[in-house]
């Protein structure tokens, strides 16, 4: 079944000032600190155990087919294991293709946060724009997309539960998707 | 003209001119040449499975959709107005009874007939003026299906499908019919990678010598457990006809034994029994070869591979999954790739699962293999565009000795058709190119014109000069 993103219509995104959307806005810029960096280990850190992590494929459809994601294929479909595997890969000294590593930039931006029935739990929207440099000639390739997130707290910390990235290209022009977004 | 046999020769020889990696002339030459006349897949019927239901596939620049009609039955569509040569359909997929052209408003049945043609009395004084009984959009000028898989040529003459897989049907099989009701495919996932379309198929084929080195970190994770060195050249490389593919050598067992070691389930197991030919099952039992990669020529691959996909499974749980793609080319320099899950409709809902996890974990955009793969074949591209790569010949005999004969002889007993050897070589890419390099020596044919909503004269039909 195709993934749909959240209808936001009417509903009412916390105010700027409200320290839950603080806390949410500060969640996502430390995490793309982390992403640039590399420091995949303490990224995953801050994954919830029951992470699910989910990046359908866009597909161009006309606008009244009411689908724009491809029914059952995604880039990732991942859960905690999948993702700590690809981090695994990562520290391993073979992983070639982040080796020499990429230049990487997260752009994150249009972030609204949302109180959710579950009080431990904020639903929150970023614009994010990943610009990516590899080798010392190459074209860099840029991906943008709207995440949908669940941030889930416990322990004095939020934590993400839930991404769903919707990506804005159906054909992706990159060597490989297996950057986290 | 001498140049071209050149490096023609040189291909056959196993010496291949680093530069046809990365040159605007070969893939001139390659487009009319190879893609104007191959049979290229363009999709799997499961995609379409209601009337009405399409995909809208290339080859090269050729835009079709791939639509079910009301009666049932697969049409390959040219996806241009007839009128002023407009894009009919700009989605990608869907479903619908019509198409209508968004510039001036013809319409087309899904089976392609013109049946809207606004104004038709008043601008062109009726069929006098353009005959629109008959018309259809153009059909893919072949059009065949093996498996579920549709497959299409720009070649009006071009042989059967079925005559060109020759038996490297039987191979095929072993992807695409585990049951008497065949696969269904999730996808493609469409990417864009700045590599020639050739190494990702010549990879395909048969270079098991990479997987030791290029995928070297996914052993370390334990992701897989196969490809070892020590693993890899236990295999058999075949070659049948248009196509090859790699194997990995099975511990002892029957044939029931070797499928569970890969992760396949008692009930698979059952159908795939009953499915497959004694002699496609003896392979597996007698052989004790299991199919790994594969590249139909020029652009179709295939992989099957068993990952561990489950965190909590005990040590030895793998699940297979099976996956294939097509190496679209975009240019000299860059290729989207194209590329499908795949598993036999019957399996139960929690394989489908696993299986589809085990692809993305390994395979497709975001896969733990082939995202190394990417990394080899976008720098070689980019070198092969300089002066020095015009007077570098890479070296791809491996598995010959310098009078070129192989190293070891040919599996005797090997039960499939076709010629196996056991061991690193590069037989299989050698004979891809050599296919390439047939393809390409051989002269072009007259392509036939049709003129539009006119009635046939001589002047109208005529056939392009090339």
């Amino acid at each position: 079944m195709a993934i749909i993103k959240t209808d936001t219509t009417g509903m009412r995104p916390l105010a700027f000032a409200d320290p839950r959307h603080q806390a949410a806005f500060q969640f996502l810029v430390d995490e793309s600190y982390l992403l640039d960096a590399q420091l995949y280990d303490e990224w995953i850190e801050t994954l919830t155990d029951d992470i699910s992590y989910n990046v359908p494929v866009r597909v161009t459809t006309a606008r009244s087919a009411g689908f724009d994601t491809s029914p059952g294929m995604a880039h990732f479909d991942d859960d905690k294991y999948s993702l700590s595997l690809r981090v695994a890969r990562f520290a391993t000294e073979h992983a070639w293709t982040e080796d020499p590593p990429s230049r990487l930039r997260h752009y994150v931006t249009n972030v609204r946060t949302f109180a959710t029935e579950n009080e431990e739990e904020l639903f929150v929207q970023s614009a994010v724009l990943l610009f990516r440099s590899r080798g010392d000639n190459r074209e860099p390739n840029l991906v943008s997309a709207l995440r949908e997130d669940i941030l889930r707290s416990g322990g004095g910390s939020l934590r993400l539960a839930r991404r769903l990235v919707i990506l804005d290209e159906s054909v992706i022009r990159m060597q490989h998707m297996a950057l986290f977004l | 003209m001498e140049e071209l046999s050149q490096m023609l020769a040189d291909v056959r020889r196993g010496m291949i001119p680093a530069y046809v990696y990365n040159d605007a002339g070969v893939f001139q030459l390659e487009k009319e040449h190879i893609f104007e006349r191959s049979w290229i897949f363009l999709a799997h019927e499961s995609e379409i499975p209601e009337p009405g239901d399409y995909v809208v596939r290339r080859i090269l620049e050729d835009s079709f959709i791939v639509v079910r009609d009301e009666g049932g039955e697969v049409r390959v569509l040219f996806n241009m107005c007839l009128h002023r040569g407009m894009q009919i359909c700009r989605a990608e997929m869907g479903n619908a009874s019509h198409f209508r052209c968004s510039y001036h408003g013809w319409s087309y049945r899904n089976d392609g007939r013109l049946v809207g043609l606004p104004f038709h009395a008043e601008a062109y004084g009726g069929e006098d003026g353009f005959s629109k009984s008959g018309q259809t959009l153009l059909p893919a000028p072949s059009v065949d299906t093996y498996n579920g898989l549709i497959f299409a040529n720009l070649d009006p003459n071009a042989q059967p499908l079925r005559m060109f897989l020759g038996e490297f049907a039987y191979y095929l099989d072993f992807y695409t019919k585990q049951s008497e009701e065949g696969m269904e495919v999730r996808g493609p996932q469409r990417w864009r990678v700045k590599s020639n379309w050739k190494i990702g198929a010549e990879n395909a084929a048969g270079d098991s010598y990479h997987t030791p080195q290029t995928h070297r970190s996914v052993v370390e994770i334990g992701l897989f457990r196969e490809p070892t060195g020590a693993k890899r050249k236990t295999g058999a490389l075949y070659w049948c006809d248009k196509g090859g593919g790699t194997t990995y050598k099975m511990p002892p067992g029957t044939f029931r034994e070797r499928l569970r070691y890969v992760g396949y389930p008692d009930e698979m197991i059952d159908r795939i029994e009953t499915t497959w030919s004694p002699e496609q099952k003896r392979l597996v039992s007698d052989d004790g070869f299991m199919i790994s990669a594969a590249t139909l020529f020029p652009t179709f691959s295939l992989v099957h591979n068993w990952p561990k996909v489950d965190a909590n499974a005990d040590d030895d749980s793998v699940v297979p999954f099976i996956t294939m793609r097509v190496w679209q080319p975009i240019s000299a320099t860059e290729t989207e790739v194209i590329s499908w899950f795949m598993v036999d409709k019957n399996a139960t809902d929690e394989f489908k699962e696993a299986s589809y996890k085990g692809y993305l974990m390994c395979f497709g955009s975001t896969g733990m293999f082939e995202q190394d793969d990417v990394e080899n074949w976008v720098s070689i591209t980019t070198l092969a565009g300089g002066s020095m790569a015009k007077r570098l010949l890479l070296n791809s005999r491996m598995g010959l000795t310098s009078a070129d004969k192989p190293l070891n002889a040919p599996v005797a007993d090997f039960h499939g058709p076709g010629t196996a050897y056991i061991g690193y070589g590069e037989f299989n890419q050698r004979a891809l190119l050599r296919e390439w390099a047939d393809c390409i020596e051989r002269p072009l044919e007259q392509v036939e014109q049709l003129a539009m909503g006119k009635k046939i004269s001589k002047a109208d039909s005529r056939s392009l000069e090339r």
